[in-house]
């Protein structure tokens, strides 16, 4: 076995890093073909733990129980802005059943995220104190007891006039190849399009929860998390300890859509209240305080300005983005569209990261890309519409076929596969009929949106599998489910590769105690790094299983081959079940490890996907029904149809949403969001679901490491809003200022 | 002081302290699999039948849940209910799971009083189980699997 480290670049979401990747130079496997004769990866399987899911059997975080388990509850800012004059912790502490209290000025034993808690709360819902007691109740009693004295600050929640106080996060970005400028004012034909995008919050039902429990130095923490490995290195790195010391478990996860990042502030807070009290402590925001301090997409004001030719090609992309950052965070990639989408020598993307008293935006399902797409992909319509051509043609035409920014070619690209089959499935060519009068009185229109994203994946990530006597296998990984179905990919990779039935192969995750590393989930990296980890480990395992059936057979190894559970000859003379190989293992087991090697030198890495939407619009209530979304996304090959397509119409339904009724909104005057709760805060109901009809070029990248998959997380939300925007103008002629397209502002709209 | 509740079929002496009928069920008798998502009648993640009906276990006092025959999704492992799970592992009706108990409950209640739901049916019925996920149009397959039409 070679172990060798090689330098490559780690990608998550749009950011690269140098990192150093083990690669086992041993690993023989290589690509699965196009043609490749696979029996299970590409059939639909169900989730393997999913008779525990639909009995209500899985444990999340939220309903872990421990002896002895404190409960915790937080005492957040009533304002957008304060400091406390006074906090009574001495009261909360003699509180019946309180245990502990933390507050800003207290002296706390982890030593990063200071400050913890916030003696001058930035925001609505900022910590200020946490109170640890025998039960929920008693700790409110004690958060209650602190008598918050807080003296209100002047707060800024509206971007624009941050912008104009020059009030920045980070300094502005002004990021540019060729003239746009030059190029907009020779340019045959112009439009210009602004819009505003809402504050959209991640709102997974489990909220963001914690169970921290020592045992000497050790810590224990279940933390509801996208990144159980980047929670371990956070709570080590607080409390000073060895990495070995700290375990995280996440086995199941209530939705996240990259809002739960690391430890996150309920683990690290859970963490030193029970180093305090010296008992377990559980932290589980309520609803109130998850939609005030969860997280959410950043609102932003863009404005896109096109130059054509009077073909249809593009000379000049000028685009600015206003993004309302809240306290800070990293400045998502909002203009991505328009520097990289379509072919283009004249582009400047200037971005304004405006701080505002609000939490720090966080990630939220292509954080960035998303919202950016809303804009761009309006625009592209609108110079559609000013050249009098086809808006799918004008994509074609300006089809971008290397990386508009490094001039690299694409490690795979079916988008003009995806465009034709997406026009294939919704009827485009016949789309205008659609605006012809309706008996129901109604306007209809067809509208599409093209996707771009990263996705590639890559190292580190690690799999280890194990064979025991009975011929059953287990897959261990560092995967944190989170409702994407990973394990079960897992599960058909693995045992494609090991020639075993699916029920012959379990995979675990959600524990960092076997220090088998797997990455965050987000970012649509997961499926990319872990399948070729766990077929490699999968290899190993085969390639010895195969070597003690030549010994019990008493044949070469190369005439040998695993199938379906059996082992065969290619004589045809030894057809036998896997057991009676691995029966002579006793309590032994056939252990082999396998990792992600780098992707390819020389390639940028990316997705690519169209949507259309055909929407009805009834101009007098305003109300705006999405009737069919077609979404044909180009992600590689796909492991498992089946939750392959649950990914698409839960990113189609979450993107549907952000165009028509999601938005976070914060009042004005002061500074406090007024629709933190679930039931004014509309998130989809089955009521409001369009067909979704989805499909695939399944054409795998031939230039992925060994299974040819990239990943779905984020590519299914990025067009759609863009999409059912764009099916709007067609159906109305008339294109709104902002989203969502509440029935206020399409009345106003079309007024 | 002490109510009785019954539960699953099981018989239960609690102090119900002024609690809603989910904080029992969840912390003195364990029964885990009904989740709080919103604790504001909102999502339905909580839901339970009483007397075959079902509720949002978040807003009920459990002393009004006294004299009433609870079923929570422990007690739903058996001929529609059993039919409706099965159905929604083939068609994949879930991704996180956290709001799948509550769908298992409504379903099973919507198939007991409509055999065979039309969709529109299926939307008045489940409009008020929240998937953050998204896996609605799963969900309405399971739905018209398990009433045998799909």
């Amino acid at each position: 076995m070679t172990t060798r480290f090689v330098k490559t670049q780690k990608e998550m979401e749009g950011r690269y890093e140098d990192v150093w990747a083990l690669v086992d130079e041993s690993d023989e496997t290589t690509s699965w073909k196009p043609d490749a004769d696979l029996s299970l990866v590409g059939q639909p399987a169900p989730r393997q733990d999913g008779a525990a899911r639909a009995a209500g059997r899985v444990r999340f975080t939220v309903d872990v129980k421990l002896a002895g388990m404190l409960h915790a509850a937080v005492l957040r800012s009533p304002a957008a802005h304060g400091t406390v004059r006074s906090l009574d912790l001495a009261a909360a502490l003699a509180t019946p059943g309180v245990r502990g209290v933390i507050g800003p000025e207290s002296e706390l034993s982890l030593t990063t995220r200071a400050p913890l808690l916030q003696a001058e709360p930035a925001y609505a819902g900022a910590a200020i104190a946490v109170v640890a007691a025998d039960t929920l109740e008693a700790a409110l009693a004690g958060v209650a007891a602190l008598a918050l004295d807080l003296e209100v600050l002047p707060h800024l929640v509206d971007m624009q006039e941050g912008l104009n106080e020059q009030r920045f996060t980070t300094d502005p970005t002004d990021e540019a190849r060729g003239d746009a400028e030059a190029a907009l004012a020779a340019a045959a034909v112009t439009i210009e399009f602004a819009l505003d995008t809402p504050a959209h919050v991640q709102t997974p039902l489990e909220p963001h929860a914690a169970v921290a429990s020592w045992d000497g130095d050790e810590l224990t923490a279940w933390v509801s998390t996208l990144g159980m490995f980047a929670a371990r290195e956070e709570l080590a790195k607080a409390f000073g300890l060895r990495k070995d010391a700290v375990r995280v478990r996440t086995e199941f996860v209530g939705g996240g859509f990259g809002a739960k990042q690391g430890a996150g502030f309920e683990a690290l807070a859970a963490a030193e209240l029970a180093r305090i009290t010296g008992r377990p402590v559980r932290l589980v925001n309520d609803r109130h305080a998850e939609q005030l301090d969860g997280g959410r997409r950043a609102a932003t004001r863009q404005t896109v300005r096109l130059g054509a030719d009077r073909d249809g090609t593009l000379t000049a992309i000028d685009a600015d983005a206003v993004v309302a950052q809240g306290q800070g965070g990293w400045v998502m990639p909002v203009l991505i569209p328009a520097q990289t989408l379509y072919r283009c020598a004249n582009v400047r993307a200037l971005t304004f990261p405006v701080k505002t008293n609000l939490r720090a935006q966080n990630a939220f399902r292509a954080p960035g890309v998303m919202e950016g797409t809303a804009a761009f992909e309006q625009a592209i319509d609108e110079l559609a519409l000013a050249l009098n051509m086809d808006p799918l043609e004008l994509r074609r035409l300006n089809h971008a076929d290397v990386d508009q920014v490094s001039g690299l070619p694409y490690s795979s690209k079916q988008l003009l596969a995806c465009y034709d089959r997406a026009a294939e499935l919704a009827g485009w060519a016949t789309r205008d009929e659609l605006r012809k009068p309706q008996p129901d009185g109604l306007l209809r229109g067809m509208g599409c949106a093209t996707q771009i994203w990263w996705g590639g994946g890559g190292p580190p990530s690690h799999a280890t599998v194990r064979l025991d006597a009975d011929g059953n296998a287990t897959v261990i990984t560092g995967i944190q489910d989170i409702g994407t179905g990973t394990l079960t990919s897992a599960q058909i990779v693995a045992a494609e590769e090991l020639g075993l039935p699916l029920s012959q192969v379990r995979v675990v995750g959600g524990d960092t105690g076997p220090n088998v590393y797997g990455p965050v989930s987000g970012g649509s990296q997961t499926t990319p790094s872990v399948m070729p980890a766990v077929r490699s480990a999968a290899a190993k395992v085969r390639k010895t299983l195969l070597q003690l059936a030549g010994d019990v057979f008493e044949i070469a190894v190369e005439d040998l081959d695993l199938r379906d559970g059996r082992i065969r000859s290619s004589d045809g003379a030894i057809d036998a079940e896997v057991t009676e190989v691995t029966g002579k293992l006793g309590d032994a087991t056939i252990d082999g490890s396998g990792s992600r090697g780098p992707n390819p030198d020389g390639f940028v890495v990316h997705t690519f996907g169209c949507q259309i939407a055909q929407v009805a619009v009834d101009v007098g209530l305003g109300e705006v029904r999405v009737e069919r979304i077609v979404a044909v996304h180009d992600v590689g090959r796909i492991v498992n149809p089946l939750t392959a397509s649950s990914q698409v119409e839960g990113g189609v339904l979450q993107g549907m949403a952000f165009a028509l009724s999601e938005e976070f909104i914060v009042d004005p005057t002061t500074g406090v969001p007024v629709n933190a709760h679930l039931d004014d805060y509309k998130i989809p109901t089955i009521a409001d679901m369009p067909e979704i009809i989805i499909d695939y070029p399944h054409v795998p990248d031939a230039n992925l490491p060994t299974t040819g998959t990239k990943g779905l997380g984020e590519p299914p939300i990025i067009p759609t809003a863009a999409a059912i925007a764009n099916a709007f103008a067609h159906a109305t002629d008339r294109r709104a200022a902002a989203l969502p397209l509440t029935r206020a502002r399409v009345l106003e709209t079309l007024a | 002081m002490e109510i009785t509740l019954e539960v699953n079929g099981r018989t239960y002496s609690i102090a119900p302290a002024g609690r809603r009928l989910l904080a029992v069920l969840r912390d003195d008798l364990e029964l885990l699999g009904t989740k709080l998502a919103c604790g504001e009648g909102a999502c339905g993640a909580c839901g339970v039948l009483l007397d075959g009906r079902p509720v949002n276990a978040c807003l009920l006092f459990a002393e009004a849940a006294e004299g009433h025959e609870i079923v929570t999704i422990e007690g739903l492992s058996t001929g529609r209910a059993a039919a409706v799970q099965a159905a929604f592992v083939a068609e994949d009706a879930l991704q996180c799971g956290f709001c799948t108990p509550g769908q298992v409950v409504s379903a099973t209640v919507l198939l007991e009083r409509t055999p065979h739901p039309t969709r529109e049916e299926i939307h008045e019925t489940m409009a008020g189980n929240l998937c953050r996920c998204g896996a609605y149009p799963k969900i309405e397959r399971a739905i018209l699997r398990a009433a045998g039409e799909a």
